[in-house]
């Protein structure tokens, strides 16, 4: 079950646009799992609509209405041929898709498939350690890294600490650390403070989405010399 | 379907107002018109109601940039147009949908053009949350919790409603809105924490 959740302040930011796009990435593949915060979105953005209702809308003049209103006359032309006619065809196909997930019967969170086709397998991974391999799905323009993670039954990610935030969505299997059990769903933000060492439990896999503020740290005496990788992989060479 | 019978579904939810009179009406009988049969008289109606409204959310969070005002306002429109048959009248107020409608599409331009340049998609981001999953009991809770909060924002100390005007409309982070009018981070959470209670949304995943 899920116990991991975003905290008030960013449900709060996701609703109002004001949450980095990267963790609102994370936090739309959440809400696929959990209709208490999918439910508490909603309020927040009812909560946006009265704010928006309340604004004093100054007087516009019908020129320039006509003249906004002339700008898009092609652009409503053209999407009315191009995608109105197909829009339920299109609707029914995306259900569709999701019903069946991937072949593989993950079950890949429709946010995701800008990234990710049909199937996790598809990604190119990069071994890290015997249990551990890393595929990055973006790495954005201010420097943020998303990336998914894959650590083998009852593997270990070496023991780590981060260089600026890092969310992490569990995806597929399990994993504990000092501070609980996480499942598919769980939430978890962390800052730079933590160090933490996660162990994915014995009965499979464990794939989560991550949103890598800055490089991470690789703290074990034996796991540091994977630092120059991943500040490679970070740094969108 | 001929027109009346169409019309027919959205007498349920307007209940208890007056059907004739009320613009709103006129608005949801506009949104079905353009759904349904493309009716761009209908659209122009809509047009010319929400413009003005989308344009002063957007001066609001930038003030005196009335070309990416208009840019946006116009983006919002053609999303009306081409997702006019996505509105739910039983699950969200129409000014809800146009309010998620007008973030994304500041969203997205500043993605493209401003602060938050990012490669992300954001389309799909907030996309899902229209998936009509909730069930009737959920439906009609949310349409009965946008009445309360209309009700409740007017009654909110105005430091609390300030900064939740801050938030969703000019668009900045808690940390954001500490920075720029100097109050201590923990105090702007604090305060929209509190404005959130009055309005009924129960803290969750919190323990701040």
């Amino acid at each position: 079950m899920i116990h991991s959740h975003p905290t008030l302040e960013q449900l709060t930011e996701f609703a109002s646009g004001t949450l980095p796009l990267s963790v609102s990435l994370g936090l739309s593949g959440h809400l696929e799992y959990c209709p208490d915060c999918t439910a508490q979105v909603h309020k927040l953005q009812s909560v946006g609509a009265s704010i928006m209702e309340q604004v004093t809308v100054p007087q516009s003049s019908d020129d320039d209405m006509s003249r906004l209103l002339a700008g898009i006359a092609n652009r409503i032309d053209r999407s009315d041929e191009s995608s109105a006619g197909n829009a339920t065809v299109e609707v029914a196909a995306v259900t569709d898709i999701n019903i069946n997930s991937s072949t593989s019967g993950y079950r890949l969170p429709k946010v995701l498939r800008q990234f990710v086709e049909t199937d996790y397998n598809e990604l190119n991974w990069v071994r890290l350690s015997p249990a551990f391999k890393i595929a990055t799905l973006l790495k954005d323009t201010d420097g943020t890294q998303v990336a998914l993670s894959r650590v083998k039954a009852g593997g270990a990610m070496p023991h780590h600490k981060h260089s600026g935030d890092e969310m992490t969505l569990v995806l597929e299997g399990s994993f504990s650390d000092e501070s609980g059990v996480f499942t598919p769903g769980d939430f978890i933000m962390r800052d730079s403070r933590h160090k933490h060492h996660p162990i994915v439990t014995m009965d499979g896999e464990c794939i989560c989405l991550m949103v890598l503020d800055g490089p991470v740290q690789f703290t074990g005496t034996f796991t540091r010399w994977l630092n120059p990788l991943m500040r490679w992989q970070h740094s969108g060479i | 379907m001929g027109k009346l019978a169409f019309f027919e579904q959205y007498r349920e939810p307007l209940a208890g107002r007056s059907v004739k009179s009320d613009p709103l009406d006129q608005q949801l009988i506009d949104i079905s018109a353009v759904a349904i049969h493309r009716d761009t008289a209908a659209f122009e109606r809509l047009f010319r109601a929400f413009v003005p409204m989308i344009r002063a959310f957007n001066l609001k969070a930038y003030p005196g940039a009335s070309l990416m005002a208009d840019e946006v306002a116009q983006e919002v429109m053609i999303k009306v147009w081409e997702k006019a048959h996505t509105y739910r009248p039983e699950m969200a107020a129409l000014t809800t949908w146009l309010f998620t409608l007008s973030r994304n599409a500041r969203v997205d331009y500043l993605r493209r053009n401003g602060k938050h340049v990012s490669l992300i998609d954001p389309e799909p981001i907030w996309d899902q949350l229209e998936d009509d999953s909730a069930d009737q009991f959920q439906k009609a809770r949310q349409r009965e919790f946008e009445k309360q909060v209309a009700e409740g924002l007017a009654k909110l100390p105005n430091d609390q409603r300030q900064v939740l005007s801050q938030v969703y409309l000019e668009g900045l982070t808690h940390q954001e809105v500490s920075e720029k009018f100097n109050i201590p981070l923990g105090t702007v959470k604090s305060r929209v924490r509190l404005a959130l209670k009055s309005l009924s949304i129960v803290a969750k995943g919190s323990s701040i």
